[in-house]
């Protein structure tokens, strides 16, 4: 794509780098208060303020700019006039449409089973996820064999939604393989209609999601565990610190900004899940597993009800960027 | 299960460890291990050997209660049937083309943005972090109408460049997350020492950064490829003609509106993963093994 | 360096702003067609038809077509039936709708509301045509927006092997005989159920297939006479009453509120429901997945002591032509050809489906023995499906789905439902 201006770009910036006095004009602002704050080797000055790292961001910008702030832009368009799309004429009318999605009790319950779901995701996949990295990062066991389990353990995320979806659909169906164990096993007398009953149904696909979703855990933690110097290991060894202790004490606290980063973006691809809980319950039975995705959906494609939709976007939008808001200020604060 | 047991009642009296006591003790963690892995494996695994099995039934055996790992009419067929198919032979290229070139771009752009993140401070940080953060959180199903308008007046619809740059917004803010998380871990002494020999910021990202980076690329890699491998709204949206179709909707072509094809849905996927999976196994020694960051660390 | 940055900057505006001139081009030609100046035209048609029809059938009759009208050419855009509706929707608002697009009855009214699809009366009288064939037309406002090319009619599968274990010799034509004859099934084994439900929100047919049957059977209606709602009255209460009924008394298979009609399908071809209401597209399915069962078609069951017409539910697969399409007049050509006596008759009979064209007789019905005695009951009866051209009718069945399942978990009373459920309605109206 643009590849060879931002080699020269890069090039370019070398020696602006060793020139702070060339730094100042613009670039500088703001971000002077933040950096006292920083210690370490980022506080150094040599590569502040010059104009090579827009640069490097230009091909983030470009694609961003044109392929999400322009869509995202038109929806916050779409969110303040009436019978969008479907109807040719359609009038400005201010926050009608978040009123509402807003005064809609559905609309509530579905953020709710939408926050438990994807609460209970996210930890469940790092926990299955961490355990798991753990053990397939053991020396204890040869290479091959390790090898065979992570290829094992990664299976699930190697199929696509929907097949995930019709899969669990056929496992856990009343008259499935799960229903033939339980009652084999003579853990119910009678088959459990999992996905069905209004009870059972979020924890059913909650379930699934956590089948379908803690690998992209496991690999990153297991990336992650390659980073940790062996020196930290030794020293609390020295400490006579016992395998519970070395987990709490290096491996958490060096993987800590990992952790925090996905579990950040685990929860808002998590609360976008759509085609998953479209395919197994429909966001029923009743309104059982309804969620902003599947609320959102019936209001664009069941009720061509465009405007409406685009503004439970933007509010579900809005809840994000909050999120997101404190990560970065954490992340700032933690440098 | 019977190998946890027996090495919770290995003997456990208390004496001087002696070498062959460590030894032994050492033998019994590994057992205890390889019980837990097995067992833990059954969570991901069995899922998946029932679908294994489904795609060798007939479709009319495939919901028989009691249920049977293999049942009368074993056959290949599915399998047949989709790899002498001249158009689902193509949903497995342009899948594989597809996600194979969002993952080259997607961690070339995001290496590049990941040094300005990890290496500099500039004016607006902040908000483009929020920014690149959060865009992912717009449920992307209201962004279908919009987006399609501008691929279509792009030029890009039903191209391969339209679905590539597609997957590449949606797995960039995760790549230059993760990637700058990775930098950051990577001394500034590193950087310092190409300065020093007369080296570009550009010669010290490509020459040392990136090389020592490469499990980090590695793990994102395998999520892009994953991402833009699996997807299926904006598969099917960008684009028009089966020629440029990907295998989810290959798949989702043979859930019809009457009825399902099963066994050929469960072949289908089957085959999907195998050279995935046979990817993962080549890179993950990349996973195994100190890496050159965590030696150089402070 | 900062003049690169800056010619970045104006090519992101740039992008920026053809991307949001997007909606003004959504009124212009689509892409892909040759024009009309004499040059050969090529006709888009999507549909999902292609896969579900046996392989290369659609694509023949295709090159039946062009042969017959040198100058045009159609591609086939298949897409899986679950997903058309989007991406008719999304392509109409971008401008890139094909020519000619396969319709489901329910979707009509919103693709007219949305000014996607044409107004084919106009076509018709354009061309000249006389629709005396035509078996119906999907008409709003007067003007017909959709024809149904071919028909699945909704019947009563019963599988007689089941039955006659239980104890039932004759196929149930009453609602008492049903429910005694489902209740049989279900207390014969523990794993069989008399009668499938599938209730499903993602796909909410089962609402017009499986239940509104039961009242159209007996000649009820869910509508007024000028078209309003009117889903709380007796006929419907009490056709939704027998469907509780079955469900308390424990003749419905498990797991109602999330199965689709795929799932009524399996099931009932694995032996384990001795009846269902389903389409006679699933004739051929239940022949290949299982060749053994023994299984034979009926009228849906009426209210005792009814002996007037009944209605068949049926679904089509129903044909439209673009608002934006440039070839209107080729586009027409096609249609009428798909709906000519031949080319229907042909279609019908790859599809297992009745005629869209009222003369066309379809060779599987003179063939067949238990298509010849679905094609009498179908002939008896008349369609019904009082879904055709409601507004948004796909979620007028899910409001519709969503009470019922209130009412099997024991909620609230089927009063209340179909009362909340008319509230529903009638906003959407």
């Amino acid at each position: 794509m643009t590849h060879p201006p931002e080699t020269t770009e890069a090039r370019a910036a070398a020696p602006l780098a060793t020139a702070p006095a060339s730094a100042g004009s613009g670039d500088g602002g703001t971000d002077n208060g933040a950096d006292k704050t920083r210690g370490g080797w980022r506080g150094r000055r040599s590569y502040r303020g010059t104009v090579a790292p827009y640069g490097f961001l230009t091909p983030t910008f470009v694609l961003l700019l044109v392929l999400m702030v322009t869509p995202i832009t038109m929806v916050i368009g779409y969110s303040f006039v009436d019978r969008v799309i479907i109807n040719p004429n359609s009038e400005f009318v201010g926050f009608e449409n978040y009123a509402q999605v807003l005064g809609d009790p559905v609309f509530f319950k579905a953020v709710s089973n939408t926050a438990i779901f994807a609460g209970a995701s996210v930890i469940a996949h790092f926990v299955l996820g961490m355990g798991f990295a753990l053990m397939l990062n053991s020396p204890m066991i040869g290479n091959r064999l390790k090898a065979v389990y992570r290829a094992i353990y990664i299976l699930p995320w190697l199929f696509t939604v929907a097949i995930v979806a019709v899969l669990w659909r056929m496992l856990l169906s009343p008259n499935g393989i799960v229903n033939f164990f339980v009652t084999e096993l003579g853990f119910a007398e009678e088959q459990i209609a999992w996905l069905s009953d209004p009870s059972l149904a979020l924890p059913a696909i909650t379930f699934i999601n956590i089948w379908a979703g803690y690998p992209f855990f496991m690999v990153s933690l297991l990336a992650g565990l390659q980073g940790i110097s062996s020196e930290l290991y030794e020293a609390a060894r020295l400490d006579r610190a016992g395998p519970v202790k070395q987990f709490f004490n290096v491996t958490l606290p060096q993987l800590k900004p990992i952790i925090i980063s996905m579990a950040l973006l685990d929860f808002i691809w998590t609360t976008q899940q759509f085609a998953l809980i479209w395919m197994t319950t429909g966001g029923g039975p009743i309104d059982a597993t309804e969620m902003v995705s599947t609320y959102t959906y019936k209001l664009a494609f069941s009720t061509y009800d465009f405007a409406v939709a685009s503004a439970s976007a933007v509010i579900i939008f809005l809840l994000s960027m909050t999120l997101a808001f404190f990560y970065v200020r954490h992340q700032k604060s933690r440098d | 299960m019977t190998a946890t047991k027996t090495s919770l009642s290995a003997p456990t009296q208390l004496e001087v460890p002696t070498r062959a006591h460590v030894i032994r003790a050492r033998k019994r963690k590994k057992i205890a291990l390889i019980a837990a892995l097995t067992v833990g494996a059954l969570f991901p695994a069995l899922p998946v050997v029932w679908m294994l099995s489904s795609s060798f039934k007939p479709n009319g055996l495939i919901f028989e209660y009691p249920p049977r790992l293999i049942t009368e009419g074993f056959s290949f067929d599915a399998y047949v049937a989709i790899l002498t198919d001249p158009e689902k032979l193509r949903f497995f290229f342009n899948s594989y083309f597809i996600a194979g070139s969002v993952t080259v771009l997607t961690l070339f752009v995001a290496v590049l943005a990941a040094y300005a993140f990890s290496r500099y401070d500039f004016k607006g940080k902040r908000i483009i972090n929020v920014v690149v953060i959060s865009v992912q959180a717009v449920p992307p199903i209201t962004l279908l109408i919009p987006y399609f308008g501008l691929v279509v007046v792009l030029g890009l619809y039903n191209t391969y460049p339209g679905l590539i740059l597609t997957y590449m917004v949606f797995t960039l803010p995760y790549a230059i997350i993760m990637m700058t998380g990775y930098f950051n871990t990577l001394p500034r002494e590193l950087d310092e020492a190409v300065k020093v020999d007369g080296g570009s910021p550009w010669t010290a990202l490509w020459r040392v950064l990136v090389p020592i980076s490469v499990p980090g690329m590695v793990s994102v890699g395998v999520y892009t490829f994953m991402i833009a491998w699996n997807e299926y709204l904006f598969a099917l949206t960008l684009t028009r003609t089966n020629d440029m179709r990907t295998v989810p909707i290959g798949i989702q072509l043979l859930m019809g509106q009457h009825a399902y094809d099963w066994n050929q849905m469960m072949a289908m996927s089957v085959l999907g993963c195998i050279p995935v999976l046979i990817l993962f196994l080549f890179f993950q020694r990349y996973f195994i093994g100190g890496m050159t960051a965590g030696a150089v660390k402070a | 360096m900062r003049k690169w940055i800056g010619a970045t900057a104006a090519v992101s505006a740039l992008a920026l702003v053809t991307a949001c001139s997007s909606e003004g081009a959504s009124d212009g030609p689509s892409d892909g067609d040759g024009g009309g100046n004499g040059e050969t035209v090529t006709l888009e048609f999507a549909q999902w038809w292609e896969p579900e029809l046996p392989e290369g059938v659609l694509r023949g009759l295709m090159d039946d077509f062009e042969e017959a009208n040198p100058g045009i050419e159609v591609e086939l855009l298949s897409g899986p039936y679950a997903s058309t509706r989007e991406q008719v929707v999304a392509g109409a608002a971008s401008g890139t709708m094909s020519d000619v697009v396969g319709l489901d009855g329910a979707w009509v009214s919103d693709f007219v509301d949305q000014g996607s699809i044409a107004d084919l009366t106009a076509l018709m009288s354009d061309a000249g045509y006389d629709d005396g064939e035509l078996a119906s037309q999907v008409q709003l406002g007067g003007s017909t927006y959709m024809i149904p090319v071919v028909n699945f009619a909704y019947m009563l599968f019963t599988n007689d092997g089941l039955l006659a274990e239980a104890g039932v010799d004759a196929a149930p034509s009453t609602r008492s005989e049903f429910e005694a004859a489902a209740i049989a099934v279900s207390e014969s084994d523990e794993n069989t159920s008399g009668w499938i439900l599938p209730l499903s929100l993602e796909t909410p047919n089962g609402i017009q297939n499986d239940v509104m049957s039961w009242a159209w059977a007996s000649g009820g209606s869910m509508l007024t006479d000028d078209g309003a709602p009117d889903v709380n009255n007796a006929d419907v209460q009490s056709a939704v009453d027998f469907v509780v009924g079955l469900d308390e008394a424990g003749a419905v298979a498990p797991g109602a509120a999330t199965l689709k009609e795929q799932d009524k399908v399996e099931e009932f071809s694995s032996g384990r429901v001795g009846m269902m209401i389903s389409s006679l597209a699933h004739i051929n399915t239940l022949r290949e997945s299982s060749p053994d069962l023994d299984f034979s078609l009926h009228a849906v069951p009426a209210e005792d002591g009814y002996s007037g017409e009944r209605g068949t539910p049926y679904a089509s697969w129903g044909i439209g032509v673009a608002e934006n399409s440039e070839n209107k007049e080729e586009a027409w050509k096609l249609v009428e050809f798909l709906m000519s006596a031949d080319a229907n008759g042909e279609l019908a009979n790859a599809a297992n489906a009745f005629p869209g064209n009222s003369t066309a007789v379809p060779e599987f019905v003179t063939q067949d023995e238990i298509f010849q005695s679905a094609f009498d009951v179908w002939n008896e009866g008349y369609p019904a499906n009082e879904f055709v051209g409601l507004p948004v009718a796909e979620q007028l069945m899910r409001d519709m789905a969503e009470e019922l399942q209130r009412v099997l978990n024991g909620d609230i009373s089927v009063e209340d439902a179909l009362t909340a459920t008319q509230t529903k309605w009638e906003s959407q109206f």
